[in-house]
């Protein structure tokens, strides 16, 4: 029983994929699934990044003009400049590190909440995004830009969808397995008593940051790639995605909880939902306050959840102690 | 002695598997101070809350005057003049002091400033002290905090006024000051419930003292005609040996010393700590230790003066350069600064010495298993499994994983801030002959304690701290309250010459 409302969120995608799988032809076939996993993936490679960040205690409004300044970024040294893909791939993931670490160091720095921080390099990161493209789209970028976004390894495994999940591992066992990912979740849970506890706190803060800013700026060579052009309106919208997907996925806005099959779960539960509206004939409107009730009814089942396990675990305890 | 005001009949509570009161019986009398005493989940926590209706009953009744209920809602206990002083303060600290106190409260038809603060001016007259009605509660210290807190309840003229461990964050001499308070509403006929875990203080300020265990009323006694050791006796329901171990070991060399430490809103502090010693620190609350003790660790800034670990200067800025000297705080606020709460056992006790129990990046379970396991079991934490939530251990439980936390990181130099505030009888003991075999073993303790049996107690020497400065220091043949209490205050205690 205990397993059964852990693992919940799960049911939840598995409902939805057998409920639209009743409700359209289309759903279920290989085609549509992989399509969903494609869709998805360069906002799983983001949630993760913003993961480290919400797992820590802190949240980054700044991912999604992140993604804008480090895609036009990149395409701007490749078409523009002239230089080769590699190279432009390598300061672009750089930037994004770079950006990540700006967010981090004005965290420190201000000692205000990072909400508000990042509310703040948004701004800036739009304004540096727009002056690199000149609010221009850049047209056709090139086949190895594009094999982020759609390009097939062996014919059949979609690059994207690795990616993806090299990301999912690599944040997974960052998180799990090392005192570095123990230090980030116990930050999360109880800075100061992490701070007496002998943990530097600035150099967590800042290594989220950085790490965060490591998958945006993968998250935006898959989007860019898929897309083929580069322009500054695509990106936005992804920190909300994510946020959403993160907390479905029972990452908590406080920090100090998260898993990372929860993050995935949460992020695919949207792309099922918006892919089998879509199919359904739902417009986009209706997707929107579908997803909101989504959102709203998974935060009140997480505290119900969490209130039960309490209790299952005052039960157990009083029982040993009896 | 007034009539009886408020009783409670066969009141039992049932949580799921666990029975927090069972039959309950009890009356309380007009104007009397009333004291409850009991161990950690005796079952005082539900008692006051179904009194001020917090919790339902699953029987019996609750009687107040000629009106009789089977359950109260907090509204209801509320008119009938019901009031609780919870351990955690119920004040919005972004508010003011006056504020706070008139809060739910008419003042007119419009929230007037001026009478607020009036009202909240002649209150704290009557209390006599000198807090600003205007004042932010949150730059307020705890113990001024505790008096809006007590004003507020009283100016909704409570009858029967519930106070669950107010001496918790207070100092020796506001302690005092209280028990004048309560004493001036005891002659008003207010009558006071008042649930402490310090004995002595029940002695100096209740007239009958009702002792619980398991959820079940065990006696009444006249304050008067009862004694400490069978107060004891009747909580624990057995014999406990002598309260505090003896202390024999003579100190070894110096280990830390602090000379002309100044930070922190603390001057010129000098002091030496030797091995194997547990050196008290006493003052009141306010006068700079738990201050002291931040500079020391690191976590505020060292303005002038010097530390010297083994005989060598050493330079600490922050809590991981501490814990790298060997030195671990133990903090007073166990649940803000101590613990993490949603984390279980084994991963609280790991935590500060990840890096000794990894491989390259990678955490070693095994080692991680290994360490925690036996830190239980040296520390005997009650608990079903290691992967237990540390939220759902008892306050002693918790202290005892945070000192596995800190010990694990190899601590030699324990600051133990109020090691036991908040802890019952019974853990206190294993806290007690915990730190007398950590000592044994050559680690020192610097602790700092509002609890002067303890501190006179466990102490092998006393330093006293006033208004950010040494007052004094006091070997074991020179301890007396009073000496300490003189030093505390401003006073020169002549006999620490």
């Amino acid at each position: 029983m205990k397993q059964l409302k852990r693992y919940a969120i799960i049911l939840v995608l598995f409902g939805l994929i057998a409920l639209f799988s009743a409700l359209s032809p289309y759903f279920f076939t290989q085609q549509n699934l992989t399509n969903i996993f494609v869709q998805q993936s360069y906002v799983i490679i983001a949630a993760v990044g913003l993961s480290f960040v919400m797992i820590s205690g802190g949240m980054d409004l700044s991912i999604g003009y992140q993604i804008s300044a480090v895609g036009v970024t990149t395409a701007a040294l490749v078409k523009w400049a002239g230089l080769p893909f590699p190279t432009s791939l390598a300061i672009g993931m750089a930037m994004g590190v770079f950006l990540g670490a700006f967010n981090g160091w004005a965290s420190i720095t201000l000692k205000v909440h990072t909400l508000i921080v990042t509310l703040g390099t948004m701004t800036i990161f739009q304004g540096l995004s727009y002056i690199i493209s000149r609010q221009s789209v850049i047209l056709n970028l090139p086949p190895a830009f594009k094999f982020f976004g759609q390009g097939f390894l062996f014919d059949f495994l979609p690059f994207s969808v690795v990616l993806m999940a090299v990301s999912v591992g690599i944040g997974s066992f960052i998180l799990n397995f090392t005192w570095v990912g123990r230090q980030i979740y116990g930050v999360g849970s109880n800075e100061e008593a992490a701070r007496l506890s002998g943990v530097n706190v600035k150099a967590i803060r800042m290594l989220v940051f950085s790490i965060c800013g490591f998958f945006v700026a993968l998250s935006a060579i898959v989007l860019f790639g898929r897309s083929g052009s580069a322009s500054s309106s695509t990106g936005p919208g992804v920190e909300f995605t994510a946020m959403t997907a993160a907390i479905l996925g029972g990452v908590s806005f406080k920090g100090g909880e998260g898993k990372m099959w929860g993050l995935v779960t949460g992020v695919l539960i949207l792309g099922v939902l918006s892919n089998g509206m879509q199919l359904v004939g739902l417009n986009t409107y209706v997707q929107y306050i579908v997803k909101g009730f989504v959102l709203l009814l998974a935060v009140g089942f997480d505290l119900l959840q969490k209130e039960g396990l309490a209790k299952g675990a005052l039960r157990v305890s009083a029982k040993q102690a009896a | 002695m007034g009539e009886t005001v408020l009783s409670l009949e066969g009141i039992t509570k049932v949580y799921p598997g666990v029975v927090a009161l069972k039959d309950f019986s009890l009356d309380f009398r007009q104007g009397e101070v009333h004291a409850i005493l009991g161990e950690n989940g005796a079952g005082k926590s539900t008692l006051i809350k179904i009194v001020a209706g917090a919790v339902e009953p699953n029987a019996g009744f609750i009687k107040i005057g000629d009106q009789s209920f089977a359950r109260l809602s907090p509204q209801q206990a509320r008119s009938l003049g019901i009031e609780v002083i919870y351990q955690e303060f119920n004040l919005m600290p972004s508010l003011s002091a006056a504020e706070n106190i008139c809060y739910g409260q008419k003042t007119g038809r419009f929230a007037s400033q001026r009478a607020m603060e009036r009202k909240a001016k002649a209150l704290f007259d009557e209390f006599e002290v000198a807090i600003d009605p205007r004042a932010l509660v949150r730059n307020l210290p705890a113990s001024q905090q505790q008096i809006v807190e007590i004003a507020k309840a009283v100016s909704r003229s409570a009858r029967i006024l519930i106070m669950d461990e107010p001496t918790a964050p207070l100092s020796i001499a506001e302690v005092e000051h209280l028990f004048k308070l309560i004493r001036k509403f005891r002659e008003l006929g207010t009558t006071i419930i008042y649930i402490s875990h310090r004995i002595d203080e029940l002695f100096a300020i209740s007239d009958r003292v009702t002792v619980m265990r398991d959820g079940r009323f065990v006696a009444t006694r006249e304050t008067e005609s009862t004694t400490r050791p069978e107060l004891i006796n009747l909580m624990v329901g057995r014999e406990l040996k002598e309260a505090y171990p003896e202390r024999t070991r003579a100190p070894g060399e110096t280990v830390l010393e602090l000379r002309g430490v100044t930070g922190n809103g603390d001057s010129d502090i000098s002091f030496e700590l030797r091995s194997g010693e547990i050196l008290g620190l006493a003052g009141l609350v306010g006068a700079g230790r738990t201050e002291l003790a931040k500079v020391i660790v690191g976590a505020a800034r060292l303005e002038s003066g010097r530390m010297l670990i083994d005989g060598r200067p050493v330079s600490i800025r922050s809590p991981r350069e501490a814990l790298s000297h060997g030195i671990g705080l133990i903090p007073e606020n166990r649940k803000e600064e101590g613990c993490f709460l949603e984390m279980d056992i084994g991963w609280n006790i790991s935590f500060a010495s990840l890096r000794n129990i990894s491989i390259g990046p990678i955490v070693g379970r095994k080692k991680e298993k290994a360490l925690a396991t036996g830190y239980r079991d040296l520390m005997r934490i009650k608990a079903p499994t290691l992967e237990q939530k540390v939220k759902l251990l008892s306050g002693g439980n918790q202290q005892k994983v945070v000192l596995s936390k800190t010990l694990a990181a190899k601590s030699r130099i324990l600051i133990f801030d109020e090691p036991t505030r908040g802890i019952d009888v019974g853990t206190r003991q294993d806290i007690y002959r915990l730190m007398d075999d950590l000592t044994r073993e050559g680690i020192s303790i610097l602790m700092i304690s509002s609890d002067m049996e303890e501190l006179l107690g466990m102490s092998d020497r006393i330093v006293v701290i006033a208004e950010g400065r040494v007052a004094g220091t006091l070997e074991r043949e020179g301890f007396s309250q009073r000496a300490v209490l003189e030093l505390a205050s401003g006073g020169s205690y002549k006999e620490t010459a």
